[in-house]
């Protein structure tokens, strides 16, 4: 009864009906997710049964998970790095007015607009070796000959450029809506102290904006495990494995292997390193 | 208030001037690009090098229009705006109690709500299609936006949650002994302060379900058809109609930019603290 | 009272009539939104023509369709019948591994009895499809699909650029070797730096595969996969017949490989063949072989004159056996055998893939790739390529062999692993590391499925 009382109350009575819907929506995904991940299903094998940890037995001796970890591990370093250190140039470039800074500011953030795998098609087509504006016309006339999508130790970075390019905008207004809530009478004080402009980045601006940061880095990441269409349209993963991220590597191996068992155990540990990976970045930035 | 001028400001203008300068045309070349190859042939729409006086053709715009293609973009705006109002109504209350939590409790629910988001998609897929099929609401608009809050309101929860902690709490104290509800406070007191990080989540919330392919692709059929879905079905075997493709991108820029300029001018500084102190 | 008795019994009466009336709904799914099937989906894919509406009304059945990408439809279609819902009647097959995976599994419904019956004579001839067309759709005895378009290998190249530098048009491998490094020489040497005398496809995946198959079983003579050449699961229990990838395979890959590497484009080991299709179209390369479809489709698509005026048709080159180089796929569509409808979706699989349709398709692409030999040959075609060039399509098609890789449930995994390793090859330069992977895995998998026990 008192429990229930609690339940009225704030704040449970605020928090609970987001994490009812959640929790209704995702329980029973979640739990036939594991449910398959422990089972052997491959489609073309009439046999199904109970297989415990042998899915994630066989994909940890795949030479091509670890070769797809490597890849998503350097993937969502580079592009969430990158986002990061453009999308705070543009939050602190558009903080202050200027003329049309309103136009910038939406223009900026047209590229997210696109689907991304319309993004991946113009990416492809532009950085074309042979028939792309960039890279058959502008990108050799300045020296820059190679062939982005097929040389394999530039397609992870021409993937990566065109990830950049579609989704900069949003850590730009994840930071730039930290940035405007700043008041400014701390830049006052800072000024009356005599703080330059890179003391007044270091001591006022930043140490506000790690929780923006934080939260813009997190959901970057996690985006960046799931990007499949902008790759996939761009380089098939390849060259070769090239490119071949975790979610292309478990796409395949539940769609093009049939293997729905393990294409689960892929997904099941992908979210395990995923949930590490966020508690380990939370806890260092807690300290 | 105006802050005096400085030396300083002049590097520090020219510095952002060309760096903005730098990104524009990073960002608007392949959108000029792709505008071009909307009104442009298959053929045109990808030769090196480009021509850059041309005649127009509006065929792949015609395709949009007179190929009943208009319901599609109804769909991707339904779920958009149904989102953004989920999101909100259900992730700034959770927000802001979790804001107001004390303890292990907050860190652990805040937590929980954001591994929700962790899932890859692609495992995700086979289940939530068993779900929606035993649930009976395979391609129909509220699969898909039940599928994307497991997406949005993650985000809209953490965002507005980091928001919420930086305000501090005497406002609201103030309020509540005035005799104020905690939903009083929430809304008079909290979302007043709140304009750019509102307007943020709900721009962020409206791209992604406009955006993601994957569970409105497989959740739907025709009749639920979204806009990405529509394009990569255009990405067909043997076929590629690029300025079609193109064209529906752009047909969903030009209204999307408008929202985007009309929606930033909240996200401007003043607005908050420096007002209320 | 009686006013409310009358209203309830007329109520009745017209549920009842609709019930009567309902109309059985099949639903299809396919992929190329637009292209597929305007003349009845629009080019929107998603109207309803009148042709459409005349047979749903002859026939009481309500056609829906559904679109996506290759890959997406995949994933539909994969998801559905796992689940064994039944929701799609009439699904999109590929002659590249959904027809033997699926036919396999037992989630397609054979096809050889209705048509028997001669209950859809109307819609479609059987004797007028191409015999390699039925036999790429058959999976161990069992037809499990109708094509709506297919293609058999090709060469398509620039007669100006072959005389331009005193270029055969060859007809062994050896030859196609000698003409490529002519042409080769020959740009080289006036200088010309963006054509290329080759293309063709390296990305990762399956698509490559089709092709590179091809050239190994021109180089050996058979397909060289399984020791023996066994190309069915039966084949391959009984001799316990081993992959040899690094046996006889390599011929035919390292051929491939080598005028990739040599005569292709730079980006070609991520080129699919919107690629391909794009680099012939602007004139940028000077043979497109062996899928010729993707050379059609460049022929229909661009409007630069030069390459229009002089391009021609070859038959493809063949190995040292004296066997073409194979390149064949089969858009086919085929039947649930979950579906509730069967004999009515049997109807709609044949009307969408009958002569009507195909001759249609014929009229609006004029590509020479259609499953029936009268509308190969039919008028627009002649009109458009020349009686000769129609006569060399069809006999290619009539000729090839789809059967130049096995037909095992397995397929669709192989042929995405030697695609990617082809891939990896090219880039690389490494093509017995490339092997050596494919050969170990390979054992490993066909171990896995079962195979040597």
């Amino acid at each position: 009864m008192a429990f229930l009382q609690r339940l009225g109350r704030f704040p449970a009575s605020f928090v609970l009906p987001a994490v009812l819907v959640l929790a209704a929506i995702v329980a029973f995904p979640t739990v036939y997710l594991l449910y398959l991940s422990l089972r052997h299903w491959v489609i073309i094998e009439p046999l199904r049964y109970f297989d415990g940890v042998g899915n994630f037995a066989r994909v940890l001796r795949s030479p091509d998970f670890w070769n797809s970890a490597r890849v998503t591990f350097l993937y969502i370093v580079s592009t969430s790095m990158a986002t990061l250190v453009l999308g705070m140039g543009l939050a602190l470039s558009l903080n202050r007015t200027f003329f049309l800074r309103g136009v910038v500011r939406a223009l900026v953030v047209l590229p997210l607009l696109i689907p991304p795998i319309v993004s991946g098609f113009a990416w492809k087509f532009l950085l074309n070796r042979e028939i792309g504006v960039l890279g058959s016309y502008l990108l050799p006339a300045i020296g820059v000959k190679a062939s982005l999508l097929a040389d394999p130790h530039l397609a992870l970075f021409s993937v990566v450029i065109a990830d950049m390019w579609s989704r900069t905008s949003f850590m730009f207004l994840i930071l730039i809506a930290a940035l405007q809530s700043i008041p400014a009478e701390l830049y006052e004080a800072a000024r009356i102290d005599g703080a330059s402009v890179l003391q007044e980045f270091r001591h006022v601006t930043l140490p506000l904006l790690v929780p923006a940061i934080v939260i813009g880095l997190i959901f970057r990441s996690i985006e960046a495990v799931n990007t499949f269409d902008l790759i996939y349209v761009m380089t098939q993963g390849g060259p070769g494995t090239a490119t071949m991220t975790l979610s292309i590597y478990g796409w395949k191996v539940a769609f093009t292997s049939f293997d729905i068992g393990r294409g689960a155990a892929i997904a099941v540990m992908m979210l395990i390193a995923t949930v590490v990976g966020t508690t380990a970045l939370i806890r260092r930035i807690r300290r | 208030m105006r802050r005096p001028a400085r030396k300083r400001l002049k590097w520090g203008h020219a510095f952002v001037t060309v760096y903005l300068a730098i990104y524009l045309v990073f960002v608007l070349f392949p959108i000029v690009w792709l505008v071009l190859g909307s009104l442009k042939s298959r053929y045109e729409a990808l030769l090196v090098p480009p021509k850059l006086l041309f005649r127009p053709t509006f065929l792949a715009f015609d395709k949009i229009l007179s190929g009943g293609l208009l319901h599609v973009f109804g769909n991707s705006l339904s779920i958009g705006l149904a989102n953004v109002a989920l999101a909100m109504l259900l992730g700034i209350p959770a927000a802001y109690g979790l804001s107001r939590m004390r303890g292990a409790a907050r860190d652990n629910i805040a937590f929980w709500i954001l591994s929700i988001r962790m899932a890859p998609a692609f495992g995700l897929v086979i289940p939530i299609y068993a779900l929606m099929r035993g649930l009976h609401l395979l391609d129909t608009l509220p699969a898909v936006i039940v599928a994307h809050l497991t997406i949005n309101l993650p985000l809209a929860v953490w965002l507005l949650l980091s928001y919420f902690d930086e305000l501090p709490e005497d406002m609201e104290e103030a309020a509540l002994i005035d005799g104020a509800s905690r939903m009083q406070a929430l809304t008079r007191v909290i979302l007043p302060l709140s304009g750019p990080m509102l307007v943020a989540v709900a721009l962020l919330v409206f791209v992604f379900s406009w955006n993601e392919f994957l569970f409105a692709f497989i959740l739907t059929s025709s009749r639920a058809q979204t806009v990405p879905a529509l394009i990569a079905s255009l990405a067909g075997t043997m076929n590629f109609d690029w300025p079609l493709m193109s064209a529906i991108s752009v047909a969903a820029l030009v209204p999307a930019f408008i929202v985007v300029f009309l929606a930033q001018r909240s996200i401007t500084e003043g607005l908050t603290m420096g007002a209320i102190k | 009272m009686r006013t409310t008795v009358r209203r309830i019994v007329l109520m009745l009466a017209v549920a009842l009539t609709g019930l009567a009336m309902a109309q059985t709904e099949i639903r299809v799914i396919s992929f190329s939104q637009g292209f597929a099937f305007p003349d009845l989906f629009g080019t929107s894919g998603t109207e309803k023509t009148d042709i459409l509406k005349q047979f749903e009304q002859a026939n009481d059945i309500k056609v829906a369709i559904e679109w996506g990408d290759e890959a997406s439809v995949r994933q539909k279609v994969l998801t559905d019948l796992i689940s064994g819902g039944g929701r799609y009647d009439v699904i999109l097959l590929g002659s590249d591994g959904a027809v033997q995976t699926y036919g396999y599994a037992g989630f397609l419904e054979p096809l050889e009895s209705y048509l028997a019956t001669g209950d859809y004579d109307q819609y479609i001839d059987m004797n007028d499809v191409f015999p390699s067309i039925k036999e790429a759709n058959t999976v161990d005895g069992h037809l499990y699909g109708l094509s709506y378009y297919a293609f058999g290998p090709g060469i398509i190249y620039r007669t100006d650029l072959f005389q331009k530098y005193g270029v055969e048009v060859p007809t062994t491998i050896p030859e196609l070797e000698t003409a490529l490094q002519q042409l080769k020489d020959g740009l080289a040497k006036d200088g010309i730096t963006d054509v290329y005398p080759l293309t063709m496809r390296g990305a990762p995946g399956e698509e490559p595969t089709l092709d590179l198959a091809g050239f190994v079983y021109a180089m050996v003579g058979y397909p060289a996969w399984f020791e023996g050449g066994a190309v069915t699961p039966d084949q391959i229990r009984e001799s316990k017949a081993k992959p040899i990838f690094t046996g006889d395979f390599k011929p035919g890959f390292a051929e491939f490989v080598k005028l990739a590497r040599e005569y292709g484009p730079p980006g070609i080991a991520t080129h699919t063949w919107v690629d391909m299709m794009n680099i012939y179209s602007q004139g940028k390369a000077a043979v497109l072989l062996p899928s010729a479809i993707n050379g059609y489709a460049a022929l229909t698509s661009t409007e630069n004159t030069t390459v229009l005026d002089n391009s021609d048709f070859a038959p493809i080159v063949v190995g040292p056996t004296g066997k073409p180089v194979e390149s064949f796929w089969s858009f086919s569509f085929g039947i649930n055998k979950a579906s509730k409808h069967k004999a009515d979706a049997m109807k709609v699989l044949a009307f969408l893939t009958g002569e009507r349709s195909l001759q249609e398709f014929a009229n609006r692409t004029q590509w020479p790739s259609v499953p029936f030999e009268s509308v190969m040959k039919s008028q627009v075609l002649v009109d458009k390529w020349g009686a000769e060039e129609v006569a060399l399509n069809a006999e290619a098609m009539a000729n090839a062999n789809p059967k130049y890789f096995p037909y095992i449930p397995e397929l669709s995994d192989f042929m995405d692993r030697i695609g990617t390793a082809a891939s990896k090859a090219i880039s690389t330069g490494d093509v017995d590391g490339a092997l050596n992977d494919l050969q170990a895995w390979a054992l490993q998998r066909m171990q896995l499925a079962g195979y040597y026990k």
